[in-house]
C-alpha cells in the first residue's frame, strides 16, 4: 500500500493500482464549468504518451477543505491521476476490515474498507470511486472530440 | 450505580448535557473510557469518526446535537451500543458528557409529541425519562 496525506488525513491506496508518483508539473486546466457540478473536482488534464489523464483535485472528491497539493498519483490502466498533498510511505497491511455499515454515505464509494495501521484506522480508497467509465466518456467528450450539451450527464 | 422498580425492565441512563437519556440496557455492550477519535472524510449525518476498541473499529455516533442542541458540553465517554442492521449488529459508540446509571423500570408509552426513535418514556423520583431507539434515531437523521 502507499500511503499518502490530502488535508490533515492519512490514506492508503493500493501500490498495484499506482502507475507513477511525480510532482505537479505540466498539469493543463481543465474547463469543466458547463458539465454537472460532480465534475469540478476534475481540475486538469495530463497529457503523457499520447494518452490523456484526467486529474481528480482530491479535496473537492473528498468534499474537504483546499490544501496545497504536491504530489500527483498517476494511476494505472484508468485514464486518471489524484492530486495529494504528500506522499507518506508505502507499507504492508495485512488485513482489511470492511467499512462498519454505520456508515451510508459517498465513503461507500471512495473506500474499499478501512485498515489499522499502529492503532491508527487508515481509509483504503477504491481507485475506481475516482474517475468512473461515464465521467471518462463525457470528459473525453469535453475535452473537444464530442459536444455535449450542458447537463446532458447527470447521473 | 443501579436502582430498581420492582417489575420493570433494564435501562442504561446517559445524560447528553443537563437532561438524561435512556437505551435499553440489553443494546448496551460497555461504558468505556475517553478514546481516541479518529475521523476521515465521510459524509453520513451523526457520524463523527471511529474508535478502536480491541481490535475492532466501532464507528461514532454522536447524537447529542440532535438530542440537545449545537450547544451540547463536551463528550466524555463513550456509550458503547449494537444497532442493528438486517439480522446482523454491530458496535455503535455513542458520546455521553458524564456517568451512566442502570436502572430497572418500568417502560411507559409515549405520550404527547415526541419523536419517533422515543420509543417510551420512564418516570423516576424526579424526572421523566425519553428511551431513544439508536436505529430509528439514525434513520430519521438520514431521512432529514
Amino acid at each position: 500500500m502507499i500511503l499518502f496525506s490530502v488535508g490533515g488525513t492519512t490514506f492508503a491506496i493500493s501500490a498495484a493500482a499506482v502507475e507513477e508518483i511525480r510532482g505537479v508539473s505540466g498539469l493543463v486546466p481543465l474547463r469543466t464549468g458547463y458539465l454537472h457540478a460532480k465534475f469540478s473536482k476534475f481540475k486538469y488534464k495530463l497529457e503523457r504518451d499520447g494518452r490523456t489523464y484526467f486529474v481528480v483535485d482530491s479535496n473537492a472528491h473528498f468534499h474537504i477543505l483546499p490544501t496545497r497539493h504536491d504530489r500527483l498519483l498517476m494511476l494505472r490502466n484508468r485514464p486518471a491521476a489524484i492530486l495529494v498533498d504528500a506522499i507518506d510511505r508505502m507499507t504492508e497491511i495485512s488485513s482489511l476490515q470492511a467499512l462498519p455499515r454505520a456508515f451510508n454515505g459517498e465513503e461507500r464509494i471512495w473506500y474499499r474498507g478501512l485498515a489499522v495501521l499502529k492503532d491508527a484506522v487508515v481509509p483504503v480508497v477504491d481507485p475506481d470511486s475516482f474517475l468512473t467509465k461515464a465521467e471518462s466518456t463525457v470528459l473525453n467528450a469535453a475535452s473537444g472530440k464530442v459536444s455535449i450539451a450542458r447537463g446532458a450527464v447527470a447521473g | 450505580m443501579s436502582r430498581t422498580i420492582k417489575g420493570g425492565e433494564s435501562f442504561v441512563l446517559f445524560p447528553v448535557g443537563k437532561k438524561r437519556f435512556a437505551l435499553a440496557a440489553g443494546a448496551v455492550t460497555e461504558l468505556a473510557k475517553p478514546d481516541r477519535l479518529q475521523s476521515f472524510p465521510q459524509t453520513t449525518r451523526l457520524l463523527a469518526g471511529v474508535l478502536l476498541r480491541r481490535g475492532r473499529i466501532v464507528p461514532v455516533c454522536d447524537v447529542a446535537p440532535l438530542l440537545v442542541g449545537p450547544d451540547a458540553p463536551a463528550r466524555k465517554f463513550f456509550l458503547i451500543a449494537n444497532r442493528n442492521f438486517g439480522p446482523s449488529k454491530e458496535w455503535t459508540a455513542v458520546p455521553v458528557t458524564g456517568e451512566c446509571e442502570l436502572v430497572n423500570a418500568e417502560l411507559l408509552p409515549v405520550t404527547g409529541k415526541l419523536p419517533k426513535y422515543v420509543t417510551g418514556l420512564l418516570s423516576l423520583a424526579d424526572e421523566i425519562v425519553e428511551v431513544l431507539d439508536l436505529d430509528l434515531l439514525n434513520a430519521a437523521e438520514g431521512a432529514a
